[in-house]
């Protein structure tokens, strides 16, 4: 521990005559870099103007008003005092210029209308409202109607029943494309009035009778409303819906296609085989799926997959195929542009464009190949090894990786043009 | 004419080509010269300079004008565009244009010490020189009719040779009338010694 150092803050103390020792001698830089400016100081907060802030409280004071007495009036009838307490607490908890600044209103469509006065019955949200017999004044005495009684109550209901399917009358003449959905409209309104109580049921009281007719005192529930906006299409499933995969869902999503598209796909499983692996505690037995996915018209994928579950293997493997579909570039839509070789391990692989007609004369696995990309003509070899899964791979990569006379043109910076098609009127192949 | 060499300059522009060089020499030769010379006529390589066993400067393979220039010339295509096409050089220096700086290349005195530096193509990350391999051998030569080279050229082989049925496919044959292109001897209606088959 120093000694000195405590003694001459003494001193510095005791004796201004003593020169401090803070003389600004310029300090040697570590770099040459210029030292940086210090940093404004910037409030914590951000000030606000007090003009902003009386915007504020005006927009606060109008978009969420106070009670005024009139208001107070009314809620001291409905509520008892401590209610109403209850509620100016609460009113108080709040400060309208913190809904207004931060206050975020929910625009999804399935949001609760909060701000409801509660006029109305929202059939979804609330009860149904229902009425009990004690509803009913006079006498509830009732009996059985007698034919004519019955035939006159289905003729009324009939009547009001197609009254709101045709609000302007029934015309005269319907045209024919309509008489099948008016003859509907007569069954189902003679079908109502028949199944409706005021057939079977009637009543002295004009009380009874109505009560009959209101919905409120049936057992049943309403229907719900049907609701009818984007959301509502979109997640409504209908019984013949099939059980949705979500991984089929994921991959829709992934490719922006609708789901009738991807049905129109070519899938074909070609490759399947058992693969072992060697453990420690034993062979994992799993199978080895290789499928082509292809749109026929100039798409086509190879997926593989492996799974110890059969299924999920093959599934595995028709989803790569489709994520991996690539274009290829065919000449006419038919063929392929000149020959091409492509070579995978020991697998040679090589393709020949042949003209219109020619068909596809290759062996099995090039031949489901070209028909799922919607090749037409091709002629086809493999030399060498003829490895079923390297055979696949090494015409989807000859196929996808063809050299267009386009590129070549751009390549060599000559003109090319394709003459096919120009002597005779284009009538010679 | 021994085509031992040309074989040598086949797999050697290959070996150039796969391995993304720009530059490239080979061994002088007329025949080599005027290979060489037919393929940047079909757009297989860039440039063809004679030098030593350094390679050029770059600038001479190709003619620039000086940034200076650029804004006369711009002014004077405007009003004579045809200039840009046709005559080339000549116009364009009559258009005031300055010759590049240093146009002399300097080849070694030594015939043996010589060679051809060829400037290699690429195309969208792809050499557009991708094979050269040689149709005559060296110890069989073979010669086509030009009915045999207008069946070649339709992708038919003929005379045990193959069709060009790659695109863009190019062969080139030494004729009487200097090294042409198997569709140019077609149309000048000559045939010759098949050399290479490029593509």
């Amino acid at each position: 521990m120093s000694v000195c150092r405590p003694a001459r803050c003494l001193f510095s103390k005791a004796s201004s005559s003593i020169p401090k020792p803070s003389a600004p001698h310029p300090r040697r830089p570590f770099s040459t870099t210029p030292p940086r400016p210090v940093r404004k100081r910037r409030p914590h907060y951000p000030s606000i103007k007090a003009e902003d802030l009386a915007l504020l409280n005006q927009a606060a004071d109008s978009s969420f008003p106070k009670y005024d007495t009139s208001e107070t009036a009314l809620l001291s009838k409905k509520y008892t005092p401590s209610q109403i307490a209850a509620i100016q607490a609460a009113e108080q908890a709040l400060d309208a210029r913190d809904i207004i600044v931060q206050g975020q209103g929910r625009t999804d469509p399935w949001r609760v209308p909060y701000e409801d006065d509660m006029a109305e019955m929202d059939p979804v949200t609330d009860h149904a409202e229902k009425l009990s017999h004690t509803d009913i004044k006079g006498r509830k005495n009732v009996r059985l109607t007698n034919a004519v009684e019955r035939d006159a109550a289905i003729a009324q209901i009939g009547n009001e029943t197609l009254a709101k399917m045709y609000p302007d009358g029934i015309p005269d003449e319907i045209p024919k494309k309509d008489q099948e959905f008016f003859q509907e409209a007569m069954t189902t309104a003679l079908t109502q009035g028949a199944l409706d109580p005021r057939a079977v049921f009637t009543s002295t009281n004009p009380k009874v009778l109505e009560a009959l007719a209101d919905p409120r005192h049936d057992v049943r529930l309403p229907d719900l409303p049907r609701i009818e906006n984007k959301m509502v299409r979109q997640t409504r499933r209908l019984s013949q819906d099939e059980e949705e995969d979500p991984r089929q869902k994921r991959m829709l999503q992934y490719l922006g296609w609708e789901k009738e598209k991807l049905r129109g796909l070519r899938v074909k499983t070609l490759v399947v085989h058992g693969v072992v692996n060697q453990t420690r505690m034993g062979k994992i037995r799993s199978l080895y799926y290789l499928t082509i996915a292809g749109n026929g018209d100039g798409l086509l994928g190879v997926g593989e997959g492996k799974s110890v579950e059969p299924d999920e293997g093959r599934k595995q493997s028709v989803m790569s195929a489709i994520r991996n579909m690539r274009p290829i570039p065919r000449y006419e839509n038919r063929t392929i542009f000149g020959d091409l070789e492509k070579k995978v391990g020991a697998t040679k692989v090589q393709l020949y464009s042949r003209p219109p007609g020619f068909g596809l004369r290759t062996q099995h696995l090039i031949f489901e190949m070209a028909r799922a990309a919607g090749l037409q003509d091709l002629s086809a070899r493999t030399p060498k090894s003829r490895n079923k899964m390297n055979v696949i791979k090494a015409t989807w990569e000859a196929l996808c990786n063809q050299r267009l006379p386009d590129e070549i043109a751009r390549g060599r910076g000559k003109k090319l043009v394709d003459v096919r098609k120009v002597y005779y009127g284009g009538s010679v192949h | 004419m021994s085509l031992v060499n040309l074989a040598h300059v086949c797999s050697h522009l290959q070996n150039a080509s796969k391995a993304r060089l720009g530059l490239t020499s080979i061994p002088v030769s007329k025949l080599h010269a005027n290979l060489m010379l037919g393929l940047q006529r079909e757009g297989f390589i860039s440039s063809l300079t004679l030098g030593g066993p350094t390679p050029p400067a770059p600038y001479l393979l190709q003619t620039q004008t000086p940034l200076s220039d650029h804004e006369h010339m711009a002014q004077k295509l405007e009003t004579e565009p045809w200039l840009a096409y046709g005559g080339g050089e000549a116009s364009l220096k009559a258009s005031g244009a300055r010759p590049p700086r240093d146009t002399a290349v300097r080849v070694p005195l030594n015939p043996a010490r010589r060679r051809l530096w060829l400037g290699l193509k690429y195309w969208n990350n792809e050499p557009v020189l991708k094979h050269m391999q040689l149709i005559s051998k060296p110890t069989r030569r073979i010669w086509l009719t030009v009915e045999d080279l207008s069946k070649i050229t339709r992708t038919r082989a003929s005379s045990y040779v193959g069709g060009l049925t790659r695109p863009g496919e190019c062969m080139f044959l030494t004729t009487d009338r200097g090294i042409l292109e198997a569709r140019e001897c077609v149309e000048r209606r000559t045939g010759g010694m098949a050399l290479c088959r490029v593509w």
